[in-house]
């Protein structure tokens, strides 16, 4: 049995909720999408047209042989266009030889001999 | 269940009640509307928490009160003094057009927020929320005997510091 004194407390009315809380409370309860959908959402499209280009330049990477075509056959050619180039040089030099009277061609550097011989044409003369 | 309406229809029925409570605990506005938006949140993240609820207002103090102590203990030991925030003057109640019950309600909060916030939860529940001191144990998660004596010596203190004005209205 309550005294007079806690009846006349129990009358006295609480302050309301404020009506603005309402849909902030509500807004906040709402289900959120995924975190990696929100950050997607600004532009879905450019995001999906960047991991379409992705998907192509990793087919492309994965398709095609490990050395270029062109890098390879160069690389088998390199004698014979020295010996062209060479011989080529060898014709320009006789040309030249002839124009200007009996000077023989030089010789034309081969490449750098092999040390090995250097060392052994020092030591025996 | 439905997660949305359902949010909804229990924020109607019962935001006014934990509003009441978890302001008379916090004594601060903007803790209040933290704890309230941070249990209906879970409310909606967890809609099976009220499956088997047969008490749906004694369940959601419980879940504010629960929140709001971890709340006090979280901000006592950082940035907030809740003893000295309680002793504020602050508006718990209606504003009333009489002076002598105006004066009297700001009394009653400046009395309520002077007690001991386990005495001040009893006592709310009791006055103004109307529960059985069996109902108030099992939404504070105490014993019928603390929540009895709890009242008492909230009542006591609360007589004793308002008997004056009390008085004087009468």
């Amino acid at each position: 049995m309550n005294s007079e004194f806690e009846n006349h407390m129990q009358r006295q009315p609480m302050r309301d909720v404020p009506p603005q809380w309402r849909a902030r409370i509500m807004a906040a309860a709402q289900p959120k999408p995924a975190p990696w959908r929100e950050w997607l959402w600004p532009c879905p499209q450019a995001w999906a047209a960047l991991g379409a280009a992705w998907v192509v330049i990793c087919v492309l990477h994965f398709t095609t042989p490990d050395e270029p075509r062109l890098a390879g056959n160069s690389h088998s050619e390199t004698p014979q266009t020295f010996a062209i180039l060479q011989e080529q040089t060898v014709i320009m030099a006789q040309l030249l030889g002839s124009i200007d009277g009996d000077e023989q061609p030089a010789a034309l550097p081969v490449g750098p001999k092999p040390r090995s011989e250097m060392a052994r044409r020092q030591l025996f003369g | 269940m439905s997660s949305a309406p359902n949010i909804e229809r229990l924020y109607d029925d019962h935001a006014a009640a934990l509003f009441a409570f978890l302001l008379n605990l916090l004594r601060n506005d903007a803790d209040t509307q933290d704890v309230m938006q941070e249990l209906f949140v879970r409310l909606a993240r967890r809609p099976a928490l009220l499956d088997d609820v047969r008490d749906e207002r004694g369940f959601l103090l419980r879940l504010g009160h629960n929140l709001a102590i971890d709340l006090m203990r979280r901000r006592s030991t950082r940035d907030r003094n809740y003893d000295q925030l309680a002793r504020e003057p602050m508006a718990l109640f209606a504003k009333s057009a009489d002076p002598d019950e105006q004066m009297f309600r700001e009394k009653l909060a400046e009395a309520l927020g002077e007690l001991p916030p386990d005495q001040r939860a009893v006592v709310h529940l009791k006055l103004w929320e109307k529960l059985t001191f069996e109902a108030i144990a099992g939404t504070l998660g105490i014993s019928l005997n603390t929540a009895a004596s709890r009242y008492r010596y909230g009542l006591d203190k609360l007589r004793e510091r308002l008997r004056p004005i009390y008085d004087e209205i009468q």
